[in-house]
């Protein structure tokens, strides 16, 4: 499957699972990674299906990376509709703003009218939880559920 | 045109060094890059500043241990960077010989003194030095004195509330985190009831980030009092809103006060320690008896004898470019601002720079780590960390991550792999 792999990324943490999970799907799917903050919102690819990864910064707002994305959206609101996507989230559970950033982001590109698909997962830098270790089954779980969304249509 | 790869050393392994290593890699394909660290464990800051309870802070870490694991950079520790012909160290100008590019990222550790009379009384504790302390830094690892039921904290940035946040917590909160019992134990005997934070700015102006002080209201035994605030009157500021969001004090164990547009004027002592805190506020002054005062009002550097002259002559010293050949990081090339992610954007843009300089610079002559081996015989390597870590991890406590070792001699004796022995 042809996948878009996206990051939004304020320390790096982002940017490198992103860089864990590219590993894990090449050789099954046809994977491209981009920075957020590289990626211009109109031109994102309805053939592709979007997994985003993106953390939180400062009082629950989005990181360095996906703060241009997210204002290029707003500002030539492109109709999404073509556009299928899930999200993982990265946060920090010592703050109550925890995970804001993807919900946002997730919020925003449904807004132009993307579809996600299936729920947001979340890693807790607090937690014993390496973050590959649910972002893994995520990508693989996501991509299961949009292998026979893009069959059907 | 085949090219010799070029040969670059970082020395300080701390956050802005890793970020430049990280950002060189992409930027000069190829680069020998090596690491040096005055401590034989890298990651500076990120293990030694970034306090205890905010482990997923430290987080970071795994990145930069993907430098040393997977990425090809060396890690090169118990190697000290000082003046020409100072015992025990290597001089910038004998580094200069091995590589082809120095960088410095050697950070800011020294703790601004108070400039006040009484600013040097014991009782009166650095903030880094503190935080060094609960980090089990080998230089800061002294047993404290008491700290008393009354604490004065000066200033008002991140450290500042760290520091409070930290003083305030019980041990339950430290569930997760490595900050040894023995730092616990410590907090408890104080029994603290009262902190008295002192900012000269005005609340809306205040230096701390507004998620800090949030954060504090997660603690239900902390009630807080506000002075001064009659300075922001009809501003609107996410501070204003983050204070607001605090309890107000009332029955608590711990009654913290935010004093704003208070100036520190003097310290006074009894029986030779400090004993209160003289502040102008407005045109009153303030006295308040206390038993520590934690000054938090901004860090330098460690070796001024180093950093000024090369700043004084920087051909662009924000980007961090002394000379061709030579560059400054983090905060040591930009003064005590900003977070540890911000020295990412900061190593990328360096990098790029460092890469155009390398077009001009003749590469390939320079012996790298070989003549830094035998000019320092007793550095320590990535895998000699490894140990330590794995030392660290097996030895930690109940409800702790890690239990590090704070004792130098330990450290390197753990990093050279030899056996202890109990004799």
């Amino acid at each position: 499957m042809k996948i878009a792999l996206l990051y939004g990324t304020e320390t790096g943490n982002a940017e490198m699972l992103c860089e864990d999970i590219e590993g894990h799907l090449e050789g099954d799917h046809d994977v491209a990674m981009a920075d957020l903050g590289d990626t211009d919102p109109a031109a994102l690819d309805g053939e592709a299906f979007h997994l985003i990864v993106c953390s939180t910064y400062g009082d629950g707002d989005l990181p360095a990376s996906a703060q241009p994305f997210a204002e290029a959206l707003e500002k030539a609101a492109p109709d999404l509709s073509a556009i299928r996507f899930a999200i993982f989230g990265l946060g920090d559970s010592s703050y109550d703003t925890y995970n804001e950033g993807s919900q946002k982001l997730a919020e925003l590109l449904v807004k132009f009218g993307a579809k996600q698909v299936g729920e947001r997962t979340i890693h807790d830098a607090m937690g014993s939880d390496m973050p590959e270790d649910l972002a893994f089954p995520w990508a693989e779980d996501r991509i299961a559920e949009a292998e026979s969304l893009f069959a059907e249509s | 045109m085949t090219q010799i790869a070029p040969k670059i050393a970082i020395v300080g392994a701390g956050p802005s060094g890793c970020y430049l290593a990280q950002a060189l890699l992409k930027a000069v394909p190829g680069a020998e890059i090596d690491m040096l660290d005055r401590l034989p464990v890298p990651f500076g800051l990120v293990r030694y500043g970034v306090a205890a309870d905010h482990q997923g802070t430290k987080a970071v870490a795994r990145q930069f241990s993907r430098l040393f694991e997977k990425q090809g950079v060396r890690f090169f520790g118990n190697v000290t960077l000082g003046q020409d012909g100072e015992e025990g160290t290597i001089a910038l100008t004998e580094l200069q010989e091995a590589y082809d590019v120095v960088a410095l990222g050697l950070g800011l550790p020294r703790d601004r003194a108070l400039p006040l009379p009484g600013g040097d009384l014991p009782g009166v504790i650095g903030a880094g030095a503190l935080t060094r302390h609960w980090n089990d830094h080998p230089d800061d690892a002294a047993d404290l004195p008491d700290l008393g039921r009354r604490v004065v904290i000066v200033g008002q940035g991140n450290v500042a509330i760290d520091v409070l946040r930290i003083l305030a917590k019980r041990e339950e909160h430290f569930e997760g985190s490595d900050l040894s019992h023995r730092h616990t134990d410590h907090i408890a005997a104080a029994g603290i009831e009262s902190i008295d934070i002192f900012g000269r700015s005005p609340a809306h102006e205040a230096k701390f980030d507004p998620v800090m002080v949030k954060e504090l209201a997660q603690l239900p035994h902390m009630g807080f009092a506000f002075e001064g605030l009659h300075h922001s009157d009809g501003r609107e500021d996410t501070r204003l809103e983050a204070l607001a969001s605090l309890p107000a004090a009332g029955d608590h164990d711990i009654r913290v006060t935010f004093h704003f547009g208070a100036t520190p004027v003097k310290l006074c002592s009894d029986a030779g320690r400090v004993a209160s805190a003289r502040f102008a506020c407005g045109g009153e002054e303030l006295s308040l008896p206390c038993d520590t005062v934690i000054s938090a009002i901004g860090f330098e550097t460690h070796v001024p004898g180093i950093r000024d002259d090369l700043l004084a002559g920087a051909e662009d010293a924000d980007l961090g470019v002394i000379r061709p050949g030579l560059y400054a990081t983090g905060w040591f090339a930009r003064g005590p601002r900003g977070t540890i992610p911000e020295n990412r954007q900061a190593a990328q843009a360096l990098a790029k720079r460092i890469a155009a300089d390398l077009g001009t610079l003749p590469t390939g002559e320079k012996p790298g780590s070989a003549a830094l081996l035998t000019r320092c015989p007793e550095t320590t390597d990535y895998q000699g960390w490894q140990r330590i870590d794995a030392a660290e991890t097996a030895a930690c406590a109940e409800g702790r991550v890690r239990a590090k070792v704070a004792d130098l001699s330990q450290m390197l004796t753990l990093a050279k792999g030899q056996p202890e022995t109990d004799s």
